[in-house]
């Protein structure tokens, strides 16, 4: 049985590497962008070209006995046997060979999908309604961001030939893990750590020194999509995520410019964890309505009832870390804390950004943003006191 | 006596008494036509709702740019030069199209006696405000409150000894620029509650003031549409049509008896699937439940739609009035066969229905507590299924696919059986291979309980999955052995291409692209790519409807003569015929493609690369509903102008055709004598039927011998 | 249709005639028997579906099970129902071969302990079983507060012996608290108690009112050699009820 699924598999990767990125293949599948996916595509065409041969067969004869055996006035139906125990052997025996060898072949690799080889890179993946977060092993979250449909999201590269292993859980429902270039899909839980691993085959991107980002080789292939392919609520289709594949050394590179942010001005950094962190999926900027309140204008505005009564660093660092202390009227309390998710200087970075957002304390955002760069610039300096900006 | 020569659709005496005669009938053709009428109103509602789905998907939520001319391009960078600073963003979806919602808000309402003088309520900083009653669109002030020059109300903020805020409305006073008295002083909460103390003559209530919040954006109207189509065309639909209408019409006239074996256990089955019917409705007026059909846990637990809890109770309730369907089907079976009839004498569709009854009293009742358990989970908190109580969500999966990959079963192995019937009867030929097809249904539902995890491949452990994909494989091969049967009944036939017969064709046209789909997804490696895709969607769609829906209508045309008394236009039925055969691969086999190329499902919007797949398959569910339409004025007509049905009009064997058309009220004037088996249709002229249109085949010594 | 001859000495187990689209009443006793069988089957997988639910978590949390079983629940209770059942499945059987034999008398009198026996059930339950466990907070999923409550005894029992001050208060609470070790899935093992035996008392409960039908029709001499089809199928369904029982009492209990 192996040997024949060995034989059957050589023959039809070959077909199936002659036919590659011809229309026949692009009909089909995406790019093939991991180990895995030539074999899964190899199969499904043997499954395919089996079920084709056997669909044309049974229509030949449906549209064939339907023209000649049709009704005519004063003939009789001619005799015929009402069963052919050979034939009938041969139906059933026939297509349980042919199931028999999908069977075996899909297992095959369907084991040495689940089996992550031991020198795999781990990437930690975090999920929540609807955001996608992945933990680089030098610590890093992405900063970088790419426009998928029409969402600013997180955007996620991985170093081309190496093993990478993903452990994944999920904050709240069930989601899943799909990336349709490299055929994997795995669920998500919450409370307990799924794994899918993957060896990416193609680069897509490449490391852009002046652009200080990752940037597809081929401008007409714009990279991967990673999808939640298991239904999670509203915006179950808007969680896509650009994924993209680098040579390993542009990789590193990429990789450490995800870690470090100190490079980054307070406002800025700001946008960008809180788009990373997927605030914007309920909090708007622009004063529109969502699932929590907006950011706009709400600086220094009174909150009765929080702690310091209006909205400030410490009303911002609480909010974000412990959210259920206070919440504001005719809001639910839906927000999860971010205790251990987010960094000191992050807070602060999305505390300025609120603060920025406001035309009156725009200003007073933007000194002191530079204020902090310098800061962190010269190391001599004092570090600076979050709170001294608004005693002014 | 004398009713037994009327048929069963003879009114009564009196109006009254005709509509008494089918509420509290126990008449199992009866019951099965109110079923009937019922299931099909279920499909148009289902219909309806996933028309209402493949339109969003037609112009699904994104968000576009529109120049001032009014192009529109989905990314700034393909707008000409000269027009990209003047672009506009809009977003597009017929269901993501901004609703306006309501927020309630505490308020207090400040009393002159009985007369709303004021509300007062807090507002989003915090302070209060004050809103005047209006009356004929004008606003009037009843208790001449101190006003700004643009009329809104004047407050003076104070501290009281607590150091509360305390704010005082006061009472205008036009003889001097000093304040006027208070007439009533406010604090608000830090929960945004407001209180206030009225001034003398005054009172206050508390109250709640509903007010338009600003538009939010969401996918939840699509979300719930596709809720609404899977729950409706599984629960309320496809499991009880082919079973409870037609097998109740049926079953018991094509075994020869009078009825059923519990015909008030029947009635009680219908009144249950009523009743279920009803939570189901209320579900959707409620709101709508937004889980998908599959309930999965921990989601179904946490959304905080009320009408959840009300779907998974008509689907519990629904689920008693299958089994009771179930149960009085095997009973009758076995008990109330025409004395002569044997096991293998049966119509191959009285197996199916025999081996769908023996699903659905064994999978129904664990689907049953799989549903009581999230039932108490979301009224309770039991934890078992929660993961946030240390409850397993995979747990809920195994149990909830326990029952609904049977249920599949349930759905497709009655439409096998009318396919046997109908083939044979349109092209006057023995069923080849009787035994095959009749243990088949057997081995079918055997093994359809064993199969349940591949539904699981991405959540459940990898051992299990390998398992569980060489049953699946099992399952395929008595379902191929049925499809080559079928083809093989057709050799040497008599072929009359009848709206039935053309209907037997699309099945098994479409049958057979929903079987061949099946292995891609029991393979373990490539249903890791395809699962919870498109393909998938497409799949059981081929399955479904291409198997089991295109089975039902043909069912309907073929027994349509014997159950109403009347003839259909043959003409127009063929071409509604063809319009949802076409209608329907065009709508569904382009959602193949859409799935190996990583579609995945339930979503209300996608990328640029879909859209033309996606457009497509909209255009074929216009046709298809255009389609249905179509048999809809057929059957209209046919029961109001149609032409009296002979008594056998397509020389059918079984004992059916034997009866009146409509069958009399105890099915038969008197009990049949079985003198042929129902598929003899070389030997016998059918009764009832011109033998000048009946030739028989010559038979030499060496004829091949019955089964 | 075979009617039989209108005799007013009849009794109405003699005159029964089956239904009209039975061809003799045999096939109709035998038909509802199998009826019965099949919606017996229904019942046995019911619970099926809390014994999987029961023995996945058992799997998950084997150490949790056995405690949690030992610390809420009371086998003499438990036993003492199981022993009831048995003697009301004895008694129901002795009431059909009274009806096999003609003797209404016997038949009530059987039919009347089965009550009985199903009363004393449902009374030990809600007393003695439920009640309790209501009022301690032993309770399914997110009402589950026996640690508190717990704890709450454990210091008044510390206040009432602190005044002789023989054994310090601290020592008397803390032997009182190290006989309990709350587990991390008490709820759950609680949840599936409490929904399963609910769910098989609420069928005691279904059961005492078709016992109570057939006693009325016992009583109007509706059964007797020839025909009691439905006397049998309550005791079917009867036997159903208690084996259920005598399968979730060690499982929850003594396991």
């Amino acid at each position: 049985m192996i040997d024949l699924i060995n034989t059957s598999s050589s023959i039809i990767n070959t077909a199936s590497g002659a036919l590659a990125d011809s229309w026949w293949t692009r009909m089909w599948f995406r790019h093939s962008g991991s180990t895995f996916a030539p074999s899964t595509d190899a199969l499904y065409y043997y499954i395919f070209f089996i079920s084709a041969f056997f669909f044309v067969l049974l229509m030949g004869l449906l549209v064939y006995f339907g023209i000649k055996y049709r009704r005519r006035p004063g003939v009789a139906a001619p005799l015929s046997p009402a069963h052919n125990t050979k034939l009938e052997i041969a139906w059933s025996v026939i297509p349980a060979i042919l199931f028999a060898v999908m069977f075996f072949w899909g297992a095959r690799s369907y084991l040495k999908m689940v089996v992550s080889p031991s020198d795999s890179e781990v990437i930690q993946v975090s999920v929540w309604r609807w955001q996608w977060e992945w933990v680089y092993p030098n610590g890093a979250t992405p900063i970088q961001n790419e426009k998928v449909n029409d969402r600013e999201m997180p955007f996620f590269a991985l170093p081309v030939d190496t093993n990478v292993k993903f452990v994944m859980s999920s904050q709240d429902v069930i989601h899943s893990f799909y990336i349709p270039e490299f055929r994997i899909k795995r669920d998500c839980f919450p409370n307990r750590y799924t794994t899918v691993w993957v060896r990416p085959t193609q680069v897509t991107h490449r490391w852009d020194e002046d652009l200080e980002k990752a940037v597809p080789i081929d401008p007409r292939n714009p990279g991967y999509y990673l999808f939640c392919a298991e239904y999670c609520g509203d915006q179950h289709s808007q969680m896509a995520n650009r994924v993209a594949v680098l040579t390993r050394t542009d990789y590193q590179k990429w990789l450490e410019a995800q870690a470090d942010t100190s490079s980054i001005p307070l406002i800025e950094l700001g946008l960008l964890v809180s788009r990373n962190n997927g605030c914007f999926a309920c909090h708007s900027v622009d004063g529109s309505r969502g699932s929590a309140p907006t950011w706009q204008n709400i600086w220094n505005q009174p909150r009765p009832g929080s702690r310091d009564g209006k909205v400030d660093f410490n009303y911002v660092r609480e909010s974000i870390l412990e959210p259920g202390v206070f919440v504001v009227p005719g809001w639910p309390n839906n927000m999860m804390s971010y205790q251990g998710r987010i960094t000191d200087r992050e807070i602060l970075a999305i505390a300025t950004y609120i603060q920025s957002l406001n035309p009156e304390f725009a200003a007073q955002a933007q000194e002191f943003s530079r204020q902090e760069m310098e800061a962190q610039e010269s190391e001599d300096a004092d570090p600076i006191d979050p709170l001294e900006p608004e005693m002014n | 006596m004398a009713h037994h020569d009327v048929s069963y659709l003879a009114p009564k005496e009196t109006f009254l008494k005709t509509v008494m005669s089918w509420v509290y009938t126990i008449d199992h053709k009866k019951i099965g036509l109110m079923y009937l009428v019922a299931v099909l109103l279920m499909f148009f509602l289902g219909g309806v709702a996933a028309m209402l789905v493949r339109a969003q998907l037609w112009e699904p939520t994104r968000t576009v740019f529109v120049s001032e001319d009014g192009s529109v391009y989905m990314n700034p960078a393909e707008a000409p030069e000269g027009e990209r600073d003047s672009l506009k963003t809009e977003t597009r979806g017929i269901f993501f199209q901004p609703i306006t919602t309501y927020v309630s808000r505490p308020a207090v309402n400040l009393l002159s006696g009985s007369t709303v003088g004021a509300v007062i309520t807090a507002s989003q900083d915090g302070s209060p405000s004050v809103s005047l009653p209006e009356s004929d669109g004008q606003t009037s002030n009843p208790l001449n409150i101190a006003l700004t020059d643009d009329g809104s109300p004047i407050f003076t903020e104070t501290t009281d000894q607590r150091g509360n805020k305390v704010w005082e409305l006061r009472r205008e006073n036009p003889d001097s620029d000093e304040p006027g008295p208070v007439l009533a002083s406010i604090t608000v909460d830090g929960r945004g509650n407001p209180s206030a103390e009225a001034g003398s003559g005054l009172s206050t209530r508390k109250t709640t003031i509903r007010e338009p919040g600003s538009t939010i954006t969401t996918n939840n109207i699509y979300n719930r549409m596709f809720s609404l189509h899977g729950t409706i065309m599984v629960f309320l639909f496809i499991i009880p049509s082919i079973p409870a209408a037609l097998g109740n019409i049926f079953l018991p006239i094509m075994i020869g008896a009078k009825d059923v074996a519990f015909p008030r256990l029947n009635l009680m089955s219908w009144y249950i699937y009523v009743f279920g019917g009803i939570f189901a409705l209320y579900s959707v007026i409620a709101g709508g439940v937004e889980t998908g059909w599959t309930f999965y846990t921990p989601y179904s637990t946490t959304t905080d739609w009320g009408s959840v809890t009300s779907m998974l109770l008509a689907a519990f309730i629904l689920g008693f009035s299958s089994i009771f369907t179930g149960m009085n089907f095997i009973v009758t079976v076995h008990k109330l066969r025409v004395p002569g009839m044997g096991w293998f004498d049966m119509p191959l569709f009285i197996w199916a229905l025999y081996a769908t009854a023996i699903i659905q009293v064994l999978a129904t009742p664990v689907l049953g507590i799989t549903l009581m358990m999230l039932v108490f989970e979301r009224m309770f908190g039991i934890g078992i299924f929660d993961p946030a109580l240390g409850g397993d969500p995979v747990l809920f999966q195994h149990f909830f696919w326990f029952y609904s990959h049977p249920a599949v079963y349930i759905m497709i192995l009655p439409a096998f059986g009318v396919i046997s019937e109908m083939l044979a009867v349109h092209c006057r030929k023995r069923i080849f291979g009787y035994r095959a097809i009749a243990f088949s249904s057997i081995a079918i539902a055997a093994i359809s309980f064993l199969v349940w995890a591949h539904h699981m491949f991405t959540a459940a452990s990898p051992v299990a999955n390998v398992i569980f994909s060489a049953l699946t494989f099992l399952v395929a091969i008595p379902t191929a052995i049925k499809v080559f049967n079928w083809i093989a009944t057709m050799y040497k036939g008599s072929i009359a291409w009848t709206t039935p017969m053309l209907y037997s064709a699309f099945f098994l046209f479409c049958f057979t692209i929903g079987g061949l789909t099946g292995p891609p997804l029991a393979t373990l490696s490539t249903d890791i790519h395809l699962h919870d895709t498109y393909f998938v969607v497409a799949h059981f769609h081929y399955v479904m409807m291409g198997g089991t829906v295109l089975a039902f209508i043909g069912a309907l045309h073929h027994w349509w003569p014997k159950f109403t008394g009347k003839m259909y236009n043959e003409f127009w039925g063929q071409i509604a015929g063809w319009t949802v055969f076409v209608g329907f691969n065009v709508t569904f086999f382009i959602q193949f493609f859409m799935g190996t190329q990583g579609m995945p499902r339930r979503y209300a919007t996608y990328s640029p690369e879909f859209e033309l797949m996606h457009k497509i398959s909209t255009f074929g569910s216009w046709l298809l509903a255009i389609g249905f339409l179509i048999h809809l004025v057929v059957f209209a007509h046919s029961v109001f102008a149609g032409r009296k049905a002979p008594r056998n009009p397509w020389g059918g064997l079984s004992l059916e055709w034997e009866t009146e058309s409509p069958p009399l009220e105890h099915n038969f004037a008197r009990e049949p004598v079985l003198t042929h088996g129902p598929y003899d249709y070389d030997t016998v002229v059918p009764p009832h039927y011109d033998p000048a249109l009946y030739p028989l085949p010559e038979r030499s010594d060496n004829a091949p011998s019955h089964h | 249709m075979t009617s039989a001859p209108k005799d007013k000495e009849l009794k109405p187990w003699e005159a029964y005639i089956p239904q009209h689209h039975w061809r003799n009443a045999t096939d109709e006793a035998e038909g509802a028997k199998l009826g019965m069988w099949l919606f017996l089957s229904t019942e046995v997988l019911l619970f099926a579906g809390f014994f999987c639910a029961y023995a996945f978590f058992r799997l998950l949390y084997p150490e949790n099970w056995h405690d949690a079983s030992r610390y809420y629940l009371d086998w003499e209770i438990g036993a003492a129902n199981t022993a009831v059942l048995l003697l009301s499945s004895f008694t129901i059987v002795l009431a059909i071969r009274a009806a096999q034999q003609g003797n209404r008398g016997m038949m009530l009198i059987h039919l009347g302990i089965t009550q009985l026996c199903a009363a004393f059930f449902l009374i030990v339950k809600l007393g003695w079983e439920y009640w309790p466990k209501i009022r301690d907070g032993k309770l399914p999923g997110i009402f589950f507060d026996y640690p508190a409550v717990y704890a709450q005894r454990a210091a008044e029992k510390a206040m009432i012996v602190a005044p002789d001050a023989i054994i310090p208060a601290a020592q008397v609470a803390g032997d009182y608290a190290s006989t309990f070790t709350p587990g991390a899935h008490d709820h759950i093992f609680l949840s599936i108690y409490w929904i399963s035996t609910a769910t098989h008392g609420f069928h005691v409960l279904v059961g005492m009112f078709v016992i109570g039908w057939a006693m009325w029709k016992a009583y109007k001499w509706h059964y007797g050699p020839r025909h009691y089809t439905s006397l049998e199928n309550v005791g079917l369904y009867w036997h159903i009820v208690d084996i259920i029982w005598i399968f979730l009492f060690p499982l929850l209990y003594l396991v």
